[in-house]
């Protein structure tokens, strides 16, 4: 049985501006998306800013009202059933803000305990055992005022886990976490997902995406442009290998040279410290190294190399040609 | 049982966590020395004007001090939530919003309370007004009825500040309403028509002229009615809040006002 059903679900807003003669426009944020996540699965929902990948996880949390289609949580209509979704679901978001910063840590996560209903015998050691689990043990007595930014998301992440939730919606938990924690991190969630919890996760670290997520939906411009697993999006864009040709000088003037190469499917520039790289997707089988060197004439490159498609490539693709799936 | 808790714990750690005055250095001015000025001040301008007695002023501006954390106190308590961006976390709890909200209030009443007294105490101490001794345990009732009262105002303004972001100015406002339209320097008597009948649906107004009362001898059955009144407004006054409180929660799903003014 899936546990997040969402069945061509749209929200839009209404934006004002203007202090006195309110003008609005309406946003369309989420233009009816349908996907579903079935039972102690890790769906990734993928998407550039704004795309509505919030707007679609307020909705399944309850917090915003879909203005149009459907959708179910555990099979709780979030609508209707608004009450029962919240007791079995978690939220955490990323940022430093939603915590109270007069109080300690200790004391935040006793206070949204009190609100989940967990009881009081139970309070003292989920606590202390998540404090443990995001590292924030013996700092839980501070006030959160003086948190660094990594450890008022570790408290995030500690406060959603609280009552243990059967759907985690997690909208970038990494957000501001050193390295090791967000690899700490990353376990968690993964240790979650054994322990049969149904995680939804955004994020806008590829890698990330690729390492966790069972399934992806890309979104952009509030559709979804693909879905798939991991490996189905890096397969099914472009295929075939990526070179990346790294340029002294700049690049961009033989771009509209080398797209034109036969075999070449996309071509973008990054600037990688003093270099500019030439990132050109590759249709499987063709050779255009050498033509790609050519068409450079004079300016100096480093280092050549080529690569199996990464999550990113994928993504970059999608987003950028941004056909509806 | 767990409304229960969300009611009294929750609504003491939001005390604490969002009424940000728990300094003392914040707490004396503010909750001592304040009041006991505002007390001298018309006191002595009664005096000098040959109006009312000491006693008059004492205790409506006493009473009148507990409106500061009622209506402060209970403003941040809501409107904190909305600055802190915890109002969406709060939102999507399963809590039952009536213990959730109204717990906050607890705390409040009992603050207002403490700092009449305190108010009523110390300015009684330096205008040598002389209190009935036997009157203080109904007094102590009278102005715990008054600074309920004034809280289920502070809970419509809160719920009110919820829309419109920014809850002190609008407490100010309040608290000017109450000083003129409550009787606390000027009876009511004395006022034009319209606005003692303002003030007769304000909180406050009732417990005040119950506490000149006992201050001057009344015994119970004189007041009872007055308190009644008091409760019943503050009652009202409650359940409008928290009818706004209701309707904003809806409103904010339906048209994402949580992130904006
Ligand atoms: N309360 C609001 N009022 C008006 N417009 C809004 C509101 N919230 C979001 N939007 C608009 O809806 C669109 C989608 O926003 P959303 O926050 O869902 O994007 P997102 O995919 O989460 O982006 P990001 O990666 O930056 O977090 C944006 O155009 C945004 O400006
Ligand atoms: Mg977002």
């Amino acid at each position: 049985m899936a546990v997040i059903e969402v069945d061509d679900l749209t929200r839009s807003y209404r934006a004002a501006s203007g202090i006195w003669r309110r003008s609005s426009k309406v946003i369309e944020a989420v233009k009816g998306i349908s996907f579903e996540v079935e039972r102690g699965e890790l769906f990734g929902l993928l998407g550039p800013n704004g795309a509505g990948k919030t707007t679609t996880i307020k909705m399944l949390i309850t917090l915003l009202l879909p203005t149009g289609g459907h959708a179910r949580v555990l099979g709780q209509d979030v609508v209707k059933d608004a009450r029962e979704v919240r007791r079995r679901v978690g939220y955490v978001f990323g940022g430093d803000r939603g915590l109270y910063e007069r109080l300690s840590g200790l004391d935040n996560l006793k206070y949204f305990a009190e609100l989940y209903g967990v009881p009081r015998r139970d309070q003292g050691p989920r606590i202390g055992e998540l404090l443990e689990l995001v590292k924030l043990d013996g700092r839980e007595r501070e006030r959160v005022e003086g948190y660094s930014r990594g450890m008022r998301q570790r408290l995030h992440i500690a406060r959603g886990l609280l009552h243990k939730p059967e759907v985690l919606f997690l909208d970038e938990p990494s957000i501001g976490i050193d390295p090791v924690g967000a690899r700490e991190l990353r376990q968690t969630v993964a240790s979650l997902v054994e322990g049969g919890t149904t995680v939804l996760l955004t994020t806008h670290y590829m890698f990330e995406a690729d390492e966790l997520c069972d399934r992806i939906a890309v979104i952009a411009g509030g559709e979804i442009v693909a879905r798939g697993t991991p490996a189905e999006l890096k397969r099914g864009v472009s295929g075939g290998s990526v070179l990346e040709v790294e340029v002294f000088g700049s690049a961009e003037d033989s771009m509209a040279t080398v797209r034109s190469l036969p075999g070449v499917t996309s071509v973008v520039v990054e600037d990688r410290g003093q270099a500019q790289v030439l990132v050109v997707r590759v249709d499987t089988g063709a050779e255009v190294t050498q033509a790609v060197l050519a068409t450079l004439g004079g300016v100096p490159v480093g280092r050549v190399a080529t690569r199996e498609p990464t999550l990113e490539d994928a993504y970059v693709e999608l987003v950028e040609t941004g056909v509806p799936a | 049982m767990t409304s229960v808790r969300v009611f009294f714990i929750g609504g003491w750690t939001s005390y604490r966590a969002l009424f940000g005055w728990l300094s003392p250095w914040i707490l004396i001015p503010t909750f001592i020395i304040e009041p006991v000025f505002q007390i001298l001040f018309f006191a002595y301008v009664g005096r000098d004007a040959g109006v009312g007695d000491d006693s008059f002023f004492l205790v409506g501006n006493a009473i009148q001090f507990a409106s500061i954390p009622c209506l402060f106190a209970m403003g941040n308590t809501i409107g904190g939530e909305r600055y802190a961006q915890t109002l969406g976390l709060l939102l999507v709890s399963p809590a039952r919003r009536v213990p959730l909200f109204l717990g906050r209030a607890l705390p409040v009443i009992v603050n207002g309370l403490l700092c009449s007294l305190i108010a009523l105490g110390l300015g009684a101490a330096i205008l040598r007004v002389s209190i009935p001794l036997d009157s203080l345990p109904l007094l102590a009732l009278v102005v715990a009825v008054s600074s309920f009262a004034c809280t289920g105002l502070g809970l419509v303004a809160a719920a009110l500040a919820l829309r419109v972001r920014e809850t002190a100015v609008l407490s100010n406002l309040v608290m000017g309403v109450l000083l003129i339209f409550c009787g606390v320097n000027v009876a009511l008597s004395a006022l034009p028509g319209w606005m003692a009948a303002v003030g007769r649906v304000l909180p406050l107004t009732h417990g005040i002229e119950a506490a000149r009362a006992l201050v001057s001898g009344a015994a119970w059955s004189n007041v009872r009615g007055l308190v009644v009144d008091e409760a019943v407004i503050g009652l009202g006054y409650l359940v409008i809040g928290l009818a706004m409180l209701k309707w904003f929660e809806v409103e904010s799903r339906r048209s994402a006002s949580l992130d904006r003014a």
